[in-house]
């Protein structure tokens, strides 16, 4: 019997950065996309540079393609940077300030036969008219295409993107989120995002992985691990607002997600809460307020319509996952 | 009812919003006085070249110039500031590259060491060549072995000029690569490039300009250099040599020729570098040139 293939992408890492050690264990098939989601300093982007052979490992590997690129194993030659196949869009943004645009993109693309590919990515980037523009005259948001597309335009087979779009207008990004996707997958490439944005996590990846203080936490579905946190820390980084006591044990706590509330008692769909309203505040087209329990317990919800200060409310919490203390 | 303002009104009434009158006085009264004192320094640097073209004459500069071999020590003095100029860059490009990336062990020391020939007198400097490369020294003596005399010899010239010029080369080096992003290069690397492919693309054409200057200062340095080169090489004759030896002869008419000289053989190299540079820069921070 043949021996497993390996899989594309394997990392099992520890490093140490100034204030945390950072560990991630995970491992990407050909297309998979993965987000890191987690606060600022929380260890993202030390995955990201470890990966690209910018980071020494303390302990631990990774493999692209079953090629060690990181670590130690006995026997085995570590691959340099420029062979590893991977591309990084990095947060703050670098480019050859020296060089065009069209230059940036194509920095990476060895062959003539894929310079085609950089000006398709320049007309899809919306950067055509910037083509001769040096890179030092961009603003942030086009300076991050530049950056983006000169990855793109590479040859790589794990695409490791740093918060690319944060700069980029809201209306733009669903396009480039399309061709980083679509260019990804025609590669046959995995990719890994790092984010504190959420919902960009979730429009990226298939699977998001929890960060928090170097550990990531727990890696799951881009829902589930919202619906499903194992942990009340992982909860209160996906934005749950709030922990009632559950009836099933001492230490189990409900979370309460604020967009995951309905204002009336439906027992059949969750959780029902009763509490007095602590404040409420505008939030965007709806309202946010916070409620107290009859335990003292704080939640905050979101709602259509404002709900007085001081009154007695009752709403129900769709189906709250248990988290311990 | 009440409107807002236009925009002209609070032109023609020459109120600006936020700048209360007396702080306008004082900003142009600043402005003015900035201005002011730019000119005097300006005037005072500039002063001495002045000076020379006004007591230049035509006919001094034929009689000083003119006879043959009068320009010897002009071509003597450009050899040896190119051949140390070389040595500068071979030697001083590496180490104040590694200086700038950290990867150096000791390198507040080393960077001592570097400034070490700034901070003593280049005569005290020109003393201690005798011992260090003089035939009494052991470095002479090795070098001996290979033909060379470490005074009053061309190469001695070289070697004079050499310290007392490449410190302002290898800081200005120094100080360009440390302004280039080490993340940058990263980027290169990560794109396919061989570390030395990164140096050649990136990192040496976004540190041109600041290494321009360097090598500019420490060219001019080198064909100035007097101090050190009167210990160890009075002879050949290099043109600071020259103008010494001509204003104790003939005093100050006889020496003023041959200022002219190394100040227009020494200066377009600096000028044109310091315009470049400045274009340069200017290019890669994203501005129109000056």
């Amino acid at each position: 019997m043949s021996a497993a293939s390996p899989r594309l992408l394997e990392v099992d890492l520890e490093v140490d950065r100034r204030q945390v050690s950072v560990e991630a264990c995970f491992s990407l098939e050909a297309g998979d996309r993965l987000a890191i989601f987690g606060t600022s300093g929380a260890g993202k982007t030390t995955i990201l540079e470890s990966i690209a052979g910018l980071t020494h490992l303390r302990r631990g590997t990774i493999r692209v393609e079953g090629h060690l690129v990181a670590g130690k194993v006995k026997g085995e030659p570590v691959l340099e940077p420029r062979h590893r196949q991977v591309a990084l869009v990095r947060q703050p943004t670098t480019l050859f300030p020296h060089l065009t645009v069209e230059q940036n993109v194509g920095y990476g693309v060895r062959q003539s036969s894929a310079r085609r590919r950089v000006a398709e990515l320049l007309e899809r980037l919306g950067l055509t008219v910037l083509a001769r523009a040096r890179g030092a005259t961009l603003s942030g948001g086009q300076r991050q295409r530049v950056a983006l597309g000169r990855a793109l335009a590479s040859s790589f087979r794990v695409l490791l993107l740093d918060e690319p779009l944060s700069a980029v207008d809201v209306a733009a990004r669903e396009a480039l989120r399309l061709l980083t996707i679509e260019t990804s997958v025609a590669r046959g490439a995995a990719g890994i995002l790092v984010t504190h944005d959420l919902t960009e996590a979730q429009a990226y990846s298939d699977r998001i992985g929890i960060i928090d203080s170097g550990q990531l936490l727990q890696v799951g579905g881009s829902l589930e691990v919202v619906l499903s946190p194992t942990s009340r820390r992982v909860a209160e980084l996906v934005g749950y607002g709030g922990f009632v006591r559950s009836q099933a044990g001492a230490d189990r706590w409900h979370a309460i997600h604020p967009d995951r509330v309905l204002p009336s008692a439906l027992p059949e769909r969750g959780v029902v809460l009763t509490g007095s309203v602590l404040s409420t505040r505008p939030y965007g087209a709806r309202y946010e307020c916070t409620v107290a329990d009859r335990s003292g317990e704080q939640f905050t919800i979101h709602l259509d319509e404002p709900l007085e200060v001081g009154v007695e409310c009752t709403v129900t919490a769709i189906d709250p996952p248990l988290v311990g203390a | 009812m009440r409107t807002t303002a236009p925009a002209g009104n609070l032109a023609s009434t020459g109120v600006v919003p936020g700048f209360p009158a007396t702080g306008r006085v004082a900003a142009r009264a600043s402005t003015y006085l900035a201005l002011a004192a730019a000119l005097v320094i300006w005037l005072a640097l500039l002063g001495p070249f002045a000076v020379l073209i006004q007591h230049l004459s035509f006919h001094s500069i034929r009689a000083a110039l003119g006879p043959p071999g009068a320009l010897g020590p002009l071509w003597i003095s450009l050899g040896a500031s190119a051949i140390a100029l070389g040595a500068m860059m071979l030697f001083g490009t590496p180490l104040a590259y590694l200086l700038a990336r950290g990867r150096l062990p000791l390198a507040r020391l080393v960077e001592l060491g570097i400034m070490l020939p700034l901070m003593m007198p280049p005569l005290v400097i020109g003393l201690l060549l005798i011992f260090l490369i003089g035939p009494e020294g052991t470095l002479g003596n090795l070098l001996a072995d290979i033909h060379l005399t470490g005074v009053n010899t061309f190469f001695a010239l070289v070697v004079a000029e050499f310290y007392e010029a490449a410190p302002f080369f290898v800081l200005g080096a120094y100080a360009a690569f440390a302004s280039v992003d080490p993340r940058i290069e990263q980027d290169a690397t990560l794109l396919g490039d061989r570390p030395l492919q990164a140096f050649w693309r990136i990192t040496l054409p976004l540190a041109a300009p600041g290494l321009a200057t360097g090598l500019a200062t420490a060219w001019a340095r080198a064909m100035g250099a007097f101090g050190a080169v009167i210990i160890v090489a009075y002879y050949p004759r290099g043109l600071p040599n020259q103008i010494f030896i001509a204003f104790q002869e003939y005093g100050l008419t006889g020496a003023l020729p041959f200022a002219l000289l190394l100040v227009v053989a020494a200066l377009p190299l600096p000028v044109l570098a310091y315009l470049w540079s400045a274009r340069n820069r200017a290019r890669v921070a994203g501005v129109e040139a000056p």
